[in-house]
């Protein structure tokens, strides 16, 4: 998948990958990739700007923190954050279904 | 080149490509440098040689060109609220000094109780206004520049040229209305220097003097960090 492509959507998706829990910066790059079948792939660097973005609007919280034996940027959601992810999941649903709709000719209404 | 020379090389790259104070830079690269390492061990505990883990960590990473230009819009707008947080955090407090200057030196140099005024210093029908448009400048594009570097930006695109933009100019205002403060300072030293409460005079003058210094640095830097902006 093009970077392009996924542009309005890595905000969401760095949002979900640390629904679960707290990660550092290559863990959320690890969870994407495991987490699309591959489908995912982006220079894993861009990734980092992304985050200092989200904790700027106060998204995510980044800290330093001691992690088995070397110290790594970890982040967790903050609680805006959790609705903000809540409400982009929403919106995601909504416009896939009205995509889907469109798109899958087997999803449209046979008129006899 | 050894797997760290490779990894320390990379982060100059980007390092060289980025612009702003160095305190943020170092944080950013620091991430990078934690990633890279990161990475390079998962390479390696899937059976790849250490050399050849470490580049292929480096090239996952993308290329430092693309990746300075990333961060440059995140540094920009992070830098502009820095400055124009401390200057709202600042402000009051200089404010605060010079009144105390200012009811110290009434009460207890002329002895007259606060509302008896008894003057204002040589030059102030030019310099209170100048300092007055110069405060109402500061605090609003501070102000605008906090509000659109923080939470707005969840919903509205950063801007981080208009940002950087507006940070300078609060912090060029600060300087300014610092300068036009101490000059009437100067005047009322030089008409009635008895007329000063020593010691609050020369905390609120410390005080301004070292704001003034900084708040103009840190709006030279912003600038900076703007003309870098693509």
């Amino acid at each position: 998948m093009r970077a392009e492509t996924l542009k309005g959507h890595l905000d969401g998706m760095l949002l979900a990958s640390l629904e679960a829990g707290p990660r550092h910066g290559y863990a959320i790059m690890e969870a994407l990739r495991a987490g699309s079948g591959g489908q995912i792939d982006l220079p894993t660097g861009t990734i980092y700007p992304a985050l200092r973005r989200l904790e700027r609007a106060d998204l995510v919280q980044g800290t330093w923190a001691e992690a088995s034996g070397r110290r790594r940027r970890v982040y967790q959601l903050t609680p805006a954050g959790r609705h903000m992810l809540d409400a982009e999941r929403g919106q995601w649903r909504m416009f896939s279904a009205a995509v889907t709709a469109l798109l899958e000719p087997a999803a449209r209404p046979v008129t006899p | 080149m050894t797997g760290g020379q490779l990894i320390n090389a990379y982060l100059a790259e980007i390092t060289a490509a980025l612009p702003g104070p160095a305190g943020a830079r170092r944080d950013i690269v620091a991430e990078l440098g934690s990633g890279l390492l990161d990475a390079a061990g998962a390479y390696r505990r899937s059976g790849l040689p250490p050399a050849a883990a470490t580049a292929a960590a480096i090239s996952e990473f993308g290329d430092p060109r693309e990746i300075a230009a990333a961060f440059r819009p995140e540094l920009a707008a992070s830098q502009a609220r820095r400055l124009a947080l401390s200057l709202a955090g600042t402000g009051p407090l200089v404010g605060l000094l010079w009144a105390v200057a200012v009811v110290a030196s009434h009460v207890a140099v002329r002895h007259a109780p606060p509302w008896q005024w008894a003057g204002t210093p040589p030059g102030s029908p030019v310099i209170f206004p100048v300092a007055a448009a110069a405060i109402l400048i500061t605090v609003w594009t501070a102000l605008a520049t906090v509000a659109a570097t923080g939470r707005l930006t969840r919903w509205l695109p950063a801007r981080p040229r208009i940002a950087t933009s507006t940070a300078a100019i609060a912090g060029y205002g600060a300087a300014t209305a610092d300068l036009a403060i101490l000059a009437l300072l100067a005047s009322q030293l030089i008409s009635a220097p008895s007329s000063l409460a020593p010691l609050p005079v020369a905390a609120a003058a410390a005080a301004s003097l070292a704001r003034l210094t900084l708040a103009r640095r840190a709006a030279r830097q912003c600038l900076a960090t703007r003309a870098a902006l693509t």
